[in-house]
């Protein structure tokens, strides 16, 4: 009978624990919403405002940058094209720099960039944390389905046939 | 570019996460005696920082010089152009004056570095503060290697 209590007085302890990581680890994942981006309003290079619930019921991919990022530099070639080539199926792409805006304005003109680029300074990258950029770091990628839920983030850059491939399935 | 495929919310293969900033590049300070202050960022393998966006400082500035930073190793950056970073880590010694033995002191670190799978952070800011010793002896650092720069 003994043994039975010591199975049971492990029980008790381990069972509420393991709801407790659960929960934890529940409350820690990132936002599947993508309501948080939708509902900014950011300026570009210019001054002027851009309220990315323009976009609502487009395929978007929100990608966090910066001019000083070698490696998001890479990767916005390919988003230049995925623009061109399928922004009439409903893609949007949208970039969020953690950046000055004269500098970003620089690069944009030098990389014909076809998509807004706007200006979120380093409190964007507060807001990319709550999508688990945990490390804060560049280039971070949210792409947000019709309805706006996020179905893929990335830290690092997306790889031209990745991207395809995510997109492809929700156009 | 080794490419980083870190899918949070996708069907991507999730890899290790990338080191956080002041682990891939651990900012010390110390005195070595009450005029001077070693400073180093040991970075991590697979990270490096950027030559001209390190920068250290000392508060109250008035006490302190800070020399030109080590040279870095050049390389060609596709976007940059010629760029020289660090890899292995850097340091260097700030001369003091006008101290006080026991005064405290804080040095600030500005830095800003990448990883070798593909991504950057922004700006950090680090500050550490060191109380200068009474008398000119060299603190020992247990199991200090002898070089530690590559």
């Amino acid at each position: 009978m003994s043994r039975y209590r010591r199975w049971f007085a492990a029980l008790a302890l381990v069972v509420p624990a393991l709801l407790l990581g659960i929960y934890a680890a529940i409350e820690n994942r990132p936002s599947r919403d993508g309501a948080p981006v939708l509902g900014l309003t950011l300026p570009d290079a210019s001054g002027k405002d851009h309220a990315l619930s323009q976009y609502r019921g487009k395929v978007v991919v929100v990608n966090f940058w910066a001019t000083w990022c070698a490696p998001c530099r890479e990767e916005m070639p390919e988003f230049i094209r995925a623009q061109s080539e399928l922004g009439a199926r409903g893609l949007q792409f949208v970039g969020i720099a953690v950046d000055d805006a004269d500098k970003v304005e620089r690069f944009s003109k030098e990389l014909g960039l076809n998509y807004p680029a706007l200006i979120g300074g380093y409190g964007a990258v507060e807001l990319s944390k709550t999508f688990g950029n945990n490390l804060a770091a560049l280039p971070f990628s949210i792409i947000l389905d019709r309805k706006g839920a996020v179905v893929h983030t990335q830290l690092g850059p997306l790889k031209p046939d990745q991207l395809r491939a995510i997109v492809g399935k929700l156009l | 570019m080794a490419c980083l495929a870190l899918g949070v919310a996708g069907g991507t293969v999730a890899q290790p996460l990338p080191l956080a900033p002041d682990k891939a590049f651990r900012f010390e300070a110390r005195a070595l005696n009450p005029q001077t202050i070693e400073v180093r960022f040991s970075i991590a393998d697979g990270y490096y920082l950027y030559r001209d966006r390190v920068h250290f400082s000392v508060e109250p500035a008035a006490i302190a010089t800070v020399p030109a930073l080590p040279e870095g190793k050049f390389k060609q950056d596709p976007f940059f152009g010629r760029v020289e970073t660090y890899r292995g880590g850097v340091q260097l010694n700030i001369a003091l004056k006008d101290t006080v033995p026991g005064q405290k002191v804080v040095v600030v670190a500005e830095s800003q570095g990448c990883a070798d799978v593909g991504i950057c952070y922004p700006v950090q800011m680090q500050r550490i503060t060191v109380a200068l010793p009474a008398a000119n002896v060299a603190p020992t650092r247990p199991g200090q290697p002898k070089s530690w720069l590559n």
